[in-house]
């Protein structure tokens, strides 16, 4: 008796969500139809980043809007505001109108990424993501709605700024080194590229390194203590990051040594870019960026054209489902491509094939 | 000749208890009037209602005649009425002149600034009264304890400057913790305060009272039960009116006292010493014995009695329990000896406020409702529930948390506590009747009588004289820290308060 | 027989126990001094020793106010929040690349204002509500960093002009402006303790809260006074900040509280409160700032010097703090 109502209730709750599926896909369909002028698939371009009033993932979705542009689709754009919770909820709410989707994600940690990957493979959307990435877990192992992983290789970087900063210095002097919070893994990574470049540069040397913990104010004070242990001696100076780096160049104007004391950075953050842009003036030489538009576009367009069927993801290599993508390191010469958007044309050939700029397997 | 004060039929309740019940008495010009009572008499209610800090249910205080009234202290200090409180009541990390003017700075702090010089001459003004050596900016905590009280004494001067009359000074048991020379300057300091102020000089230390007061009022139960002239005064007869009617034996079961002449040595403690505290202490505990140690405060029995629960280390000396010497570190060594406490302060060291009756009466022993590590719950609210049928506590059920409880329901809880150790073989308690109603009194005599009974030794610091003699076998009267006297006090022929008291002060 | 009173446990331990909790931080402080004097000569060379009062400022100033607050018996964890607050408003008021307000000096004072309201937000949750004031400090710093990432707005606002640049960055008669301005601070922090009632107060109320109502002390109105020179005094330090590094942001104060707390206990001020004082927050300020600035110049390696310095502050905090121990009845 009891079971027979039970399995009644199934039935019936089956057709409730059925009609319910069918008038939510109803609307979104017809909305598509409007933007895009019914020549796309039904598959819907989606975004998820932390906040558009970050500067770096503002230019992230520009570069999806790029992609919208190229592809002719409507590029959906979800802000989470740092809170990984609302992240997860959104994306899945994505999954629960119906309708395959193609999803470029920053997920705000490693954790978050696992339950990102299997709320998509669950509703049979496709998904790239990018830096963050539990280290034992790999697209393959998931299953093929999880397309790729890209992430950054810091040492590589390290390394071309570096060298950006020795030859400002000519080749030869001392410098000083700012690490970041020691034991992360970017921080490691990024002075391990340092110490690459000083065994190819014979005639620099690395007179001390500390740690200034990411942050401005106490590179400012490590700075200055190092000029005073170092006084006239220091020819350079190496950051870990764009922040320290601002904060050891207002230790310099302090000083009064401002522009003549080369520096270098990573992240691109606007402040530092403005810095490269004066570079005689500052003495701040480059940074190194992952370039955010190529990371919004390419990324998204990958996702993409899993989702539509152009790249059969099952096909893929190992080597092209987890990734690292190319830095760039900004000095003056190319300082303006950073602090705008490109143009379609120069970001066509990176959507058409995103693997173009991939630097080898994540390993 | 007006009374400089005058206080007539002065009530006092506290939630049904009668602390004040139509105290009448009055303070003469220049007259220096002794206070005496037991702890528990009403005295220290009766100096909060003339400083204001409680109010009176019924009677008046008459200041030079005129009727007064005092919502606060500071209403107090207006009228002349300045008090050296037996528990200090400096800021130690301030220095004299703040203190003395702590406020009621007037003049000498402007538009919320100092200015030094004015408030270190209003101190010293106050010092000079006293004709005290202290500087006024000296830090208080760099004073010995007997230099503060003189500072107290500055600061009770200091009301005579607000007040435009010849003050009052209360003196609140201001020997209790002096000794020698000291004394003798708080007598001459007594002396000289007797030319510029009336003074109501509080203590129990008759001989004391009787040498530096003009006239004496003994309280007992909230009344004041006797007035005399100090010059013509019997000691005898005061220590009778203090200590009052002759104990009921009834009241304390004195029948249910067993003899322990044969019982075995249970504890001994030998030449204990703990510096400054007190000093070769000897005596023995047998099965079933109850000792009671007597003594004023500073006496060194309280101190006697944390040492002997490991709460604080001795210095010299030891404590033997069935012929085996123990070290006791810590509180945690005595219990695992089978020593148990209970304190004074019920509610600070006895009880877990916030945990439940049942969780309270597990502290000590949780291994007596326990699967190995594990607690079995209901075993633990079977026995919590047999305590609580056994002690006759009044509580909702055994899950209701103990903070609210009434004091009696908290001291049998505290000790359920103990009795639910089996390994309990030496109580210690520490006023373990305070605060208590007679009928909740009763219920821990009845206790004590049944522990002993059972081959319990009992260490008893208990509220009064009488309390002491009644339950006790043996009583130590305690003087500066040294055992003075060893009374025998078998049912039926107990010594009289009145001997104990002479050996007390 | 002649034994001491019974009730004060200070007189059992006399002067030299006094002797090492007062002059103990200076002593440490001195001897720090020479060895790394020893160590590297550098650490006593006029443009070290300038480096180490420019760097002594912003935790000078902080630790003013923060002495106030702990005389009281209570703790300010709302420091970086007031802090990153006032970075932001000095950065968005005075001349700045993000709108066209240039008020100047009046820009600082509002930036200050700003640490000032949190302040006595700070008291009057503590006092008015009765929230326990590591509990309303967490939460109002909390409430600080909020609002300085909204005036963040993913960005830092870079402050353009060069005469409000000039407090953290010039100097004058070759002192940084920075130190002479933490300097005032201090000098009208010592002011306010030493000749006023909400300083003297703040004494009695620490040592003894009860003697201080029962002698009829506005207990609660000095108490939110202390908390307001707090969060006046994290104002003033994120003026200077951003001043110093031509920016506000919300991670500008991160760190300083742990330094100001720390430099407070070891110049020692006891977290009990009742005593202490801003000039002992000096002395604690110097040995830290000391502390950093010597490992570095000593070559300490970077993962040991955070070891070192939490070792040191042990050390001093257990010497300050060594009369309390060992009581094993409760103190209310």
């Amino acid at each position: 008796m009891n079971h027979i109502f039970r399995r009644r209730g199934i039935v019936a709750g089956g057709i409730a969500l059925t009609l319910a599926a069918a008038l939510i896909g109803c609307s979104s369909a017809s909305d598509d139809s409007g933007s895009t002028g019914g020549t796309s698939d039904d598959v819907t371009a989606v975004q998820s980043i932390r906040s558009m009033s970050n500067p770096y993932h503002a230019n992230w979705a520009d570069g999806g809007a790029l992609f919208g542009d190229w592809a002719d689709v409507e590029v959906v754009t979800i802000v989470d505001e740092g809170d990984s919770q609302t992240q997860l909820s959104k994306i899945r709410a994505l999954g629960a109108e119906g309708k395959v989707f193609a999803l470029n994600v920053d997920p705000n940690d490693s954790s978050t990424t696992e339950a990102i990957v299997k709320a998509v493979t669950e509703a049979g959307g496709y998904v790239v993501t990018q830096w963050n990435k539990p280290d034992d877990l790999w697209p393959w192992d998931v299953s093929d709605n999880w397309v790729a992983h890209i992430s950054f290789n810091g040492e590589t970087s390290g390394e071309e700024v570096s060298q950006a900063l020795f030859d400002a210095m000519g080749g030869s002097g001392n410098i000083i080194a700012l690490q970041g919070i020691l034991d992360n893994v970017p921080a490691k990574q990024r002075f391990a590229g340092l110490q690459k470049a000083l065994e190819a540069n014979p005639g620099i040397k690395l007179l001390a390194d500390q740690t200034a913990n990411w942050d401005r104010a106490e590179a400012f004070s490590v700075t200055q203590t190092l000029l005073s242990q170092y006084q006239g001696q220091v020819d350079g100076i190496w950051a870990a990051n764009d922040n320290m780096a601002l904060g050891a160049f207002e230790a310099l104007t302090a000083a009064g040594l401002a522009g003549t004391i080369p520096i270098v950075g990573f992240d691109a953050v606007p402040e530092a870019l403005e810095n490269i842009q004066n570079s005689d003036e500052t003495g701040y030489i480059a940074t190194v960026s992952t370039d955010p538009w190529w990371q919004g576009g390419a990324g998204l367009s990958l996702a993409y054209q899993a989702a539509t069927g152009k790249i059969k993801v099952s096909e893929l290599s190992h080597e092209q489902r987890a990734f690292y993508g190319k830095q760039i390191v900004v000095t003056l010469d190319n300082v303006g491509d950073f602090t705008k958007a490109p143009l379609l044309d120069a970001l066509k050939s990176d959507l058409e094939n995103p693997f173009l700029r991939s630097q080898g397997p994540i390993s | 000749m007006t009374a400089v004060l005058e206080v007539k039929d002065l009530t006092k309740r506290f939630r049904g208890v009668v602390a004040l019940d139509g105290v009448s008495f009055e303070v003469r010009p220049h007259e220096v009037v002794g206070l005496i009572g037991e702890n528990g008499a009403g005295k220290s209610t009766l100096l909060k209602v003339l400083t204001g800090i409680y109010q009176p249910d019924a009677g008046v205080v008459l200041r030079n005649g005129e009727p007064v009234t005092f919502r606060n202290s500071s209403d107090a200090a207006r009228a002349g009425i300045g008090m050296v409180h037996q528990e200090q009541s400096l800021v130690t990390s301030v220095s004299v002149a703040e203190n003395i003017l702590l406020g009621a700075e007037g003049d000498a702090v402007r538009f919320g600034f100092y200015n030094w010089p004015k408030l270190n001459a209003v101190a010293q003004r106050q010092l000079d009264k006293i004709a005290s050596a202290i500087s006024p900016t000296t830090i208080v905590e760099k004073l010995s304890f007997a230099e503060r009280q003189l500072v107290e004494l500055a600061k009770a001067m200091y009301v005579e400057e607000g007040a435009q009359v010849e003050p009052v000074i209360i003196l609140d048991e201001p020997t209790s913790v002096l000794e020698g020379a000291e004394l003798e300057t708080l007598f001459a300091q007594i002396d000289r305060l007797r030319q510029i102020a009336s003074v109501i000089f509080v203590s129990h230390r008759l001989e004391e009272v009787l040498r530096v007061s003009d006239r004496v009022y003994v309280l007992k139960d909230g009344r004041s039960v006797g007035e005399t002239d100090a010059a013509s005064a019997d000691i005898d007869l005061l220590h009778r009116l203090m200590v009052g009617r002759e104990s009921s034996a009834q009241f304390y079961h004195e029948d249910e006292q067993l003899p322990v002449d044969e019982a075995p040595v249970k504890l001994q403690v030998k030449n204990l010493t703990r510096a400054g505290q007190f000093e070769d202490v000897s005596f023995d505990v047998r099965a079933g014995e109850v000792v009671g140690i007597a003594g004023v405060i500073g006496s060194g029995r309280e101190e006697l009695s944390r040492v002997l629960f490991g709460a604080e280390p001795s210095t010299s000396g030891s404590i033997v329990v069935d012929g085996k010497p123990v070290k006791f570190a810590s509180p945690v060594d005595a219990v695992s000896s089978g020593f148990g406490y209970i304190p004074a302060e019920r509610r600070i060291e006895g009880i877990a406020d916030g945990l439940s009756v049942a969780e309270n009466i597990f502290l000590v022993a949780p291994q007596t409702a326990a699967w190995g590590p594990f607690r079995n719950p209901k075993k633990a609210l079977e026995i919590a529930g047999a305590w609580i049928k056994r002690l006759r506590i009044r509580t909702p059920d055994e899950r209701t948390n103990v903070g609210n409880l009434s004091g009696g329901n908290q001291q049998k809880v505290v000790l359920a506590k103990w009795l639910n150790s089996p390994e309990l073989e030496v109580l210690i308690l520490d006023h373990p009747t305070r605060g208590l109603d007679v009928g909740a009194k009763e219920d821990v005599y009845i206790f004590v009588r049944e522990q002993c009974a059972k081959g319990m030794a009992v260490v008893l610091l208990a509220d009064s004289l009488e309390e002491t003699i009644a339950l006790s076998h043996t009583i130590l009267v305690m003087r500066d820290g040294r055992i003075e006297r060893r009374f025998d006090a078998p049912a039926g022929s107990k010594p009289k308060p009145v001997d104990l008291v002479e050996r007390m002060v | 027989m002649t034994h001491p009173p019974t009730v004060d446990e200070r007189r059992l331990s006399p002067r030299v126990r006094r002797l090492i909790a007062d002059a103990g931080p200076l002593v440490a402080l001195i001897v720090l001094i020479v060895v790394f004097a020893v160590a590297n000569p550098v650490f006593v060379s006029p443009g070290n020793i300038g480096i180490l009062l420019s760097q002594a400022a912003v935790p000078l100033v902080i630790a003013t106010g923060l002495t106030f607050v702990i005389l009281l018996g209570g703790i300010d964890l709302s420091i970086e929040g007031v802090v990153a607050t006032s970075s932001l408003v000095f950065a968005l008021t005075v001349a700045n690349d993000r709108n066209d307000l240039a008020l100047g000096l009046f820009g600082a004072l509002l930036a200050v204002l700003a640490g000032s309201v949190f302040g006595l937000a700070n008291g009057l949750a503590n006092v008015k509500l009765g929230i326990p004031s590591f509990m309303a400090t967490l939460g109002l710093g909390a409430v600080g960093i909020g609002i300085a990432t909204v005036l963040f707005a993913g960005r830092s606002p870079r402050v353009l002009d060069s005469g409000m640049r000039m407090l953290g960055q010039g100097s004058t008669l070759g002192i940084a402006n920075i130190f002479l301005i933490a300097v005032l601070v201090l000098v009208i922090g010592w002011f306010v303790q030493r000749f006023t009632r909400l300083g003297r107060y703040g004494y009695v109320i620490g040592g003894d809260e009860a003697v201080a109502r029962l002698s009829g002390v506005r207990v609660g109105r000095y108490k939110i006074g202390a908390f307001v020179l707090g969060g006046t005094a994290s104002g003033i330090a994120g003026v200077l900040l951003g001043s110093q590094l031509g920016v506000g942001m919300p991670t500008i104060g991160s760190g300083t509280m742990f330094t100001a707390i720390t430099a407070v206990v070891l110049g020692g001020t006891l977290l009990t409160g009742g005593r202490g004082g801003v000039l002992r927050s000096f002395v604690g300020v110097l040995i830290i700032v000391v502390l950093a600035n010597g490992l570095i110049l000593i070559g300490v390696n970077p993962y040991a010097q955070v070891a070192v310095q939490g070792l040191v502050i042990i050390a001093a905090v257990v010497a300050t703090g060594w009369r309390l121990r060992t009581r094993v009845r409760i103190i209310k």
